[in-house]
């Protein structure tokens, strides 16, 4: 569907064009009314500047729903080899063969969710490594809004007054508490996907007036 | 692309359990997820099929009154989907949770592509609540009369003489003949007539074929049981039986049809019964019983079938144990009719069935005539106990000398339950409205039952408190978890299919037929006459009796169950232990029967 943006590398710059071009909704906005896209990377590394993205993961959240019907999970070449890091994703060199171009997902990313407010849990990972990776694509990376379930989580628990313990923030011991079901792990569509359903309950438990700027605030 | 949690779920919910993988990833694909807290008010006029994932969710009807409960694995919009039409319930959520929509053109799209899951969402809107399963081939347990009788008359005229009745035996190769005057049938002529009444009285050839048949022959409607046709043969020892549609004679069932059609048919344990000269050989017949049950339930057959069969055993064992009795005694000093009450009168007997019969006697029970059925019911009772049938434990049988009573007797006791009901008489005489004749004197029991319901046909204060006394349980709401949801929201481990379901069906059923003084006792066979007279509505009527067929068919399974692993036969339910499927259906069986009570409550039991 991208295929025009592909065709020319000055149309690969377009779409981070467009993205930086399209507005975030004002702060003002309603939760309810925003829109969000959860998304998760697996990487070779923990290094953004010199690891790669092996799989990617996203699905929309709209009108506080997650849709499923536009939930996605590419396989990414790698330049090098996962090595180690196949003990963490589960994914193999061999399974890489087919894998997509990093600069085509990125720019159906761009494409199809710009002004879309990212979501991750512990984001701030994500965040560096998309930029990153924008940089060597496009030549440019847009600014992005992302909030951090993690993060909001911390605040939640801090806010309870309780003690957190690092174990405690770890996406399937913040699926538990918050009565959700758990997921296989490190698998970036599921990790996607269960940062989303914590963001769900999240949101409910910010109550029906909040706005976008008080969720900025908690995922500081 | 699927998400794995999702469609593991799918995976494990009926009706989507049918699905494969790939079909289970599509339908997910349109799926949304959606997050409630408690208190939330869920948007159910959407147009999209409700999936509970997690978290509880109450349906209120618009008057606030509580429905139901969905848990994981619920569905509800199905109705909307089905219809287009909304309705006016409200959602709320109780414990956060998940919920799956389920967008309108998947679930249609699903509907037509598999015809299972059609039938599901379709059964489940119009609580049709049998036949989830494909129907099963016709057991040859079941076989009805129609199923094997030859489709041809063989008829001869009274006038005509026994020459021309043998030719014609000859020439259609038969063993009987169906002796007709005007169409109607007035005799039977068989081969073994014309040779000992006629060759061996040395009557000529041209005979009357009138002054040698049997006259007034026992016959057996097309549409009854086979094993029904074969109870009436042993009974009588007879071995062919004409066979009516609508009253007219169509054909004629032989013994011989009978073997030929089953050869080693299990309920030829009703003729071995009845060819048992002592008590100790009917107890070994009834020790068939267990494994005769089990053989059904391999075949399929319906529990309300089962039932029928069950009873018919019951019968013949106490027809078989009357005719020891009498050879014991001598010739009873009067006309009598051994009456069974409850389950075993509705035929509709499980196999922890007790003990409930009564006789009432042409005399009164004094002197010679009091000893004589003191002794007999004494025999029959004890040998019924002796053949597994447990003695009635409050006490409901012939051997009671209070429920020994002549004609006058009987009615008088029924007139003062009629005309001066008490609640709590009523809690215990209403097993005394189901009766019917299993021995002796039909027209006795038929003076009985006349006078009975001539007098319930006009007694709304008795109606008002046989109501009463039918409301006195009620069905459960729901499941919840490992628990049975009660009425007034309390949870209970474990569910009596029999006291929380199927007596609550028969309790209202009766209110309605002594109302409309309806002669059968069999609760479907009331159902039906409810319905073909406009007493109830058939949709009700059809409701009441699927709700009725499913919750017999659940206890007969675990019955089976039991039996299986030698445990006692039980009727509890183990909530934890009900498929997907069956929930679905009990909780709408459930449903039904709570309409059915308030329906009952409105018509009988206003001020008066």
């Amino acid at each position: 569907m991208l295929s025009w943006l592909l065709r020319k590398s000055t149309a690969l710059s377009e779409v981070v064009n467009h993205f930086i071009n399209t507005p975030f909704p004002a702060s003002s906005t309603p939760v309810d009314q925003a829109n969000f896209l959860a998304l998760d990377l697996e990487l070779t590394g923990l290094n953004p500047r010199k690891d790669h993205i092996v799989s990617i993961g996203w699905v929309p959240v709209r009108g506080q729903e997650i849709v499923l019907s536009e939930a996605k999970h590419y396989l990414i070449n790698s330049p090098v080899s996962v090595g180690q890091s196949a003990v963490y994703h589960g994914l193999h060199d061999h399974q890489l063969k087919n894998a997509h171009d990093l600069a085509e997902i990125l720019s159906e990313l761009l494409a199809q969710y710009a002004g879309y407010i990212f979501v991750a849990h512990n984001s701030r990972l994500d965040e560096q490594c998309l930029r990153f990776a924008c940089q060597r694509c496009f030549g440019k990376a847009p600014r992005f809004r992302f909030i951090d379930t993690m993060q909001m989580e911390w605040q939640r628990l801090l806010r309870q007054g309780k003690v957190v313990k690092h174990d405690a923030l770890k996406l399937p011991n913040c699926l538990k508490r918050h009565g959700l079901p758990a997921m296989a792990n490190h698998q970036a569509l599921e990790d996607a996907y269960s940062s989303a359903l914590l963001l769900l309950s999240q949101l409910k438990l910010g109550g029906n007036t909040m706005t976008l700027s008080d969720l900025y605030l908690l995922s500081r | 692309m699927e998400i794995a949690d999702v469609t593991k779920f799918l995976a494990e919910t009926t009706p989507f359990d049918q699905l494969d993988g790939a079909a289970l990833g599509q339908l997910s694909a349109h799926i949304n997820v959606y997050y409630y807290q408690a208190q939330d008010s869920v948007k159910i006029n959407t147009d999209r099929l409700l999936i509970v994932r997690t978290g509880i969710f109450t349906l209120y009807s618009d008057q606030q009154q509580l429905l139901t409960k969905l848990q994981s694995g619920d569905f509800y919009g199905y109705q909307q989907l089905l219809t287009g039409l909304t309705d006016s319930d409200t959602l709320i959520c109780e414990e956060d949770g998940l919920v799956y929509w389920l967008a309108a053109e998947a679930f249609h799209q699903c509907r037509y592509q598999y015809k299972n899951i059609d039938i599901f969402f379709q059964r489940l809107f119009s609580r049709r609540l049998h036949q989830y399963r494909e129907q099963q081939q016709a057991s040859r347990f079941t076989l009805k009369i129609s199923d094997i009788v030859q489709q041809r008359k063989i008829a001869i005229r009274p006038e005509q003489t026994a020459q021309e009745a043998a030719k014609l035996m000859s020439d259609s190769r038969v063993s009987s003949l169906l002796v007709e005057e005007n169409s109607k049938l007035v005799g039977i002529l068989t081969d073994r007539d014309l040779r000992s009444r006629v060759l061996a009285h040395a009557l000529p050839a041209s005979t009357q074929v009138s002054q040698v048949m049997t006259r007034q022959p026992q016959s057996i409607d097309r549409h009854a049981y086979l094993y029904e046709a074969v109870q009436q043969m042993s009974q009588h020892n007879i071995h062919h039986l004409p066979v009516t549609d609508q009253g007219v004679c169509c054909g004629m069932l032989t013994a011989t049809d009978i073997i030929r059609s089953q050869q080693d048919h299990p309920v030829y344990l009703i003729g071995e019964i009845h060819r048992q000269l002592s008590t100790d050989g009917l107890e070994r017949c009834s020790q068939q019983i267990a494994a005769l049950a089990i053989t059904l339930s391999k075949q399929q057959v319906p529990a309300y079938e089962a039932g029928h069969i069950i009873t018919t055993i019951t019968d013949a064992l106490t027809q078989r144990l009357i005719y020891l009795a009498q050879q014991k005694l001598g010739e009873p000093p009067c006309v009598f009719s051994w009456l069974a009450f409850g389950s075993q009168a509705r035929m509709d007997q499980s196999l922890n069935a007790d003990q409930d019969n009564a006789l009432l006697l042409e005399k009164e029970p004094v002197g010679t005539v009091g000893e004589y059925f003191s002794a007999l019911a004494e025999f029959v009772c004890l040998g019924l106990a002796q053949c597994g049938i447990a003695l009635c434990p409050g006490n409901i049988m012939a051997t009671n000398p209070e429920l020994r009573l002549s004609l006058k007797g009987w009615s008088g006791r029924f007139a003062r339950w009629i005309a001066t009901p008490t609640p709590e008489a009523l809690l215990k005489a209403s097993i005394f409205f189901d009766l019917r004749v299993i021995e002796g004197s039909k027209g006795l029991f038929n003076a009985l039952q006349e006078d009975i319901l001539q007098r319930t046909t006009e007694a709304p204060l008795f109606l008002y408190h046989l109501a009463q006394a039918a409301l006195q349980r009620t069905a459960p709401l729901g499941f919840f978890k490992n628990f049975i949801l009660e009425q007034d929201g309390k949870h209970k481990k474990g569910l009596d299919l029999k006291k929380r379901g199927i007596s609550l069906i028969t309790d209202l059923v009766r209110v309605y037929a002594l109302y409309a003084g309806i002669h059968e006792v069999n609760t479907r066979g009331r159902l039906q006459q409810l319905a073909a007279q406009g007493i109830i509505d058939s949709k009700d009527s059809q409701n009441l009796n699927d709700a009725f067929d499913l919750l017999a068919q659940l206890r007969w399974e675990k019955h089976q169950h039991d039996l299986q692993l030698s445990h006692d036969v039980t009727n509890l339910l183990n909530p934890a232990e009900i498929s997907g499927l069956a929930r679905h259906q009990l909780k709408d069986s459930f449903a039904v029967i709570n309409e059915a009570q308030s329906r009952v409550k409105q018509r009988f039991c206003r001020e008066l």
